[in-house]
């Protein structure tokens, strides 16, 4: 559906896009993280022929967004992070407005707004005038815009910023119906752990950069796979025991981190995989040290979010 | 199809209050004109020496229009693109199948309507002329149409202005400055160097008797034709001979001088020069607007 081929972009000496490659299948929603600057809003707006790149492409359905830009917006819905509305205007009349622009003629026009604003549930508010409306609501209804042309690839840049959980959550009920319709969804946030929750596959970006592409769980995986080992010993068993069981760790060949958290606690991190640990564990029972709770700490995504961006 | 952006924009501005009042506005200063120059008619009785405030009126009114359109295109234009910027809704617009130039006509196109509204309110006014005598329905049509040529270049020059700007309140600012420009700029051959080259002419009455209108409409510069006061004069002078006692023997230098040049060049030569030239330069300067919105665009935002 979307193929992302070597794009950069600069402004001026400023690089805020590094060569980036992605492909994203058709149907599926992706998300697109990253920290402030880090390059998602410009991939959008070059994704939504708002400004060309500096070098490279993306094809969407194999229609050269920078050659062909008039045929591409006809396959692209785009939201940004802010929601431009008019004021002394009907919600009806903003969504025709742009129907209009499209070129879509007087009988699918009545029929997509009414369709639209069936979706976004504002079938009710579509006589009242669009300042009117609050935020949450406002924000739909330019998501109803973004589909008034029936696109196949939505770019949404930041679509529930500012919003309240409520409105979130209906945020997130919409985009899961425009999945089940079979709509290509490419959507921005800085929360990792909301994207996640809801998207097929992510993308994480960082000064330009790409530093991860690939399915949530692969995300998780991967980054379980370096999350570090929780030792507790015995509560009163004396720093000696503890030096003995930091003296024991560094022993281990594969052992790259030791961190004393609390006077009990030791973080373990090593290179490997999780076939490791009974060896860790193996070598502090013979050495007889007091360990009460072994385990490794599961990787919530936010941690993840910060981990990946940190070592980029 | 009707362009989008010309039915949605005016759907918007006609809903607005302010536009009625723009509308009452424009109308009763009209009025006020035309009864202050007229008042002698209200009288049971009218002096023959009365009779001459008919064209007096004509060339008032279509001054006073003139001058409003001046006034009011900048105040309406300046919003045009700049206010879509503000809004944060160009983008919007960019991202759909509608080109630059067809965004930037509809909304030139929306301005204009409503100038051409507030002419067309004004016509009845202008009308009263009419009731006096010495003007024709004929006159009073080639200065509305004049008009609507000097509105369409105030609008083109807004909706530019509008497009350079992300504020509104710059652009329209940028707009009377552009428009003060535009006056200076194209009197410039008049107050400098010009003079000269025609007083030998005038001067001379061998030479200015040989003067062909062919030859004197190469003598008067173009840029100085396209003047919009300088039309407007042509217009007037051209359809009532108005003027004529005012000018008549003054001897004023390279302003007389002017005149007879203007006079054997032909006044109506002239103004439809002036329409012409200011649609011309229009229709470039809707076309630099497009091109300078999704440029604007591109330089918007990054992160």
């Amino acid at each position: 559906m979307l193929k992302i081929d070597r794009l950069t972009k600069d402004y001026g000496k400023f690089h805020a896009l590094k060569g980036l490659s992605v492909e994203i299948p058709e149907g599926t929603l992706h998300g697109f993280v990253g920290p402030n600057g880090a390059g998602k809003t410009t991939t959008m707006r070059i994704l939504a022929t708002l400004m060309p790149p500096t070098s490279g492409t993306a094809y969407i359905e194999g229609v050269d967004i920078t050659r062909e830009g008039q045929k591409a917006r006809k396959l692209v819905g785009y939201m940004p992070d802010f929601f431009g509305v008019y004021d002394n205007l009907k919600c009806w009349e903003y969504l025709d407005f742009y129907a209009r622009c499209y070129r879509i003629g007087a009988e699918d026009r009545k029929r997509m707004t009414g369709q639209l604003l069936e979706l976004v549930q504002l079938r009710d508010k579509e006589n009242e005038y669009v300042e009117a409306l609050s935020r949450g609501m406002k924000q739909r209804l330019c998501l109803a815009r973004s589909l008034i042309h029936d696109p196949k690839l939505l770019i949404l840049d930041e679509p529930a910023s500012g919003m309240d959980p409520r409105a979130r959550a209906e945020m997130k009920g919409i985009l899961r119906t425009l999945r089940e319709m079979g709509k290509s969804v490419l959507i921005s946030s800085h929360i990792l752990p909301e994207l996640a929750e809801m998207c097929d596959s992510l993308t994480i970006l960082d000064h330009g950069e790409l530093v991860f592409s690939g399915a949530v769980e692969e995300l998780s995986d991967r980054m379980n796979g370096n999350a570090p080992l929780e030792i507790r010993l015995a509560e009163g068993c004396g720093t000696e025991a503890v030096d003995g069981a930091v003296r024991c760790l560094r022993e281990l060949p594969f052992v790259t981190e030791i961190l004393q958290e609390e006077p009990y606690l030791l973080k373990v991190r090593f290179e490997g995989g999780a076939e490791l640990c009974p060896d860790v564990l193996r070598k502090l029972v013979t050495e007889n040290v007091p360990v009460c709770d072994f385990h490794r700490t599961p990787m919530n995504l936010e941690k993840v979010f910060m981990e990946v961006t940190q070592d980029a | 199809m009707l362009n989008p952006i010309l039915s949605f924009s005016a759907t918007r501005r006609m809903r607005s209050f302010r536009t009625m009042l723009i509308v009452i506005g424009y109308v009763a200063a009209l009025l006020l004109i035309a009864l202050s120059i007229l008042s002698p008619f209200l009288k049971d009785t009218v002096a023959l020496g009365s009779l001459s405030r008919g064209p007096m009126c004509f060339l008032a009114l279509l001054a006073a229009q003139f001058v409003l359109i001046i006034l009011i295109a900048p105040a309406m234009t300046s919003g045009a693109v700049a206010g879509e910027r503000e809004r944060q809704t160009l983008d919007l617009l960019l991202v759909t199948n509608t080109r630059s130039f067809r965004i930037v006509t509809g909304k030139a196109m929306e301005s204009f309507a409503l100038l051409a509204l507030l002419i067309l309110c004004g016509l009845p006014v202008t009308g009263l002329c009419l009731l006096t005598g010495g003007i024709s329905a004929g006159q009073i049509l080639l200065g509305e149409l004049f008009l609507l040529a000097e509105a369409f270049a105030c609008v083109s020059v807004g909706v530019f202005c509008s497009s350079l700007s992300r504020s509104t309140v710059f652009s329209g600012v940028m707009s009377y400055l552009t428009l003060l420009l535009i006056g200076v700029v194209t009197l410039l051959p008049f107050l400098f160097g010009y003079a000269r080259k025609i007083t030998d002419v005038v001067y001379d009455p061998k030479n200015y008797a040989a003067l062909t209108e062919t030859g004197a409409r190469g003598l008067l510069p173009k840029l100085l034709c396209l003047n919009p006061g300088f039309g407007l004069v042509s217009l007037l002078q051209g359809q009532t001979h108005i003027l004529n006692e005012t000018m008549k023997y003054r001897g004023w230098g390279r302003i007389y001088c002017t005149w007879l040049m203007a006079d054997r060049a032909g006044w109506n030569y002239i103004a439809v020069f002036c329409a012409v030239g200011m649609i011309l330069v229009s229709l470039a300067l809707l076309g630099a607007a497009a091109l300078l919105i999704r440029k604007g665009s591109k330089k918007a935002k990054h992160g």
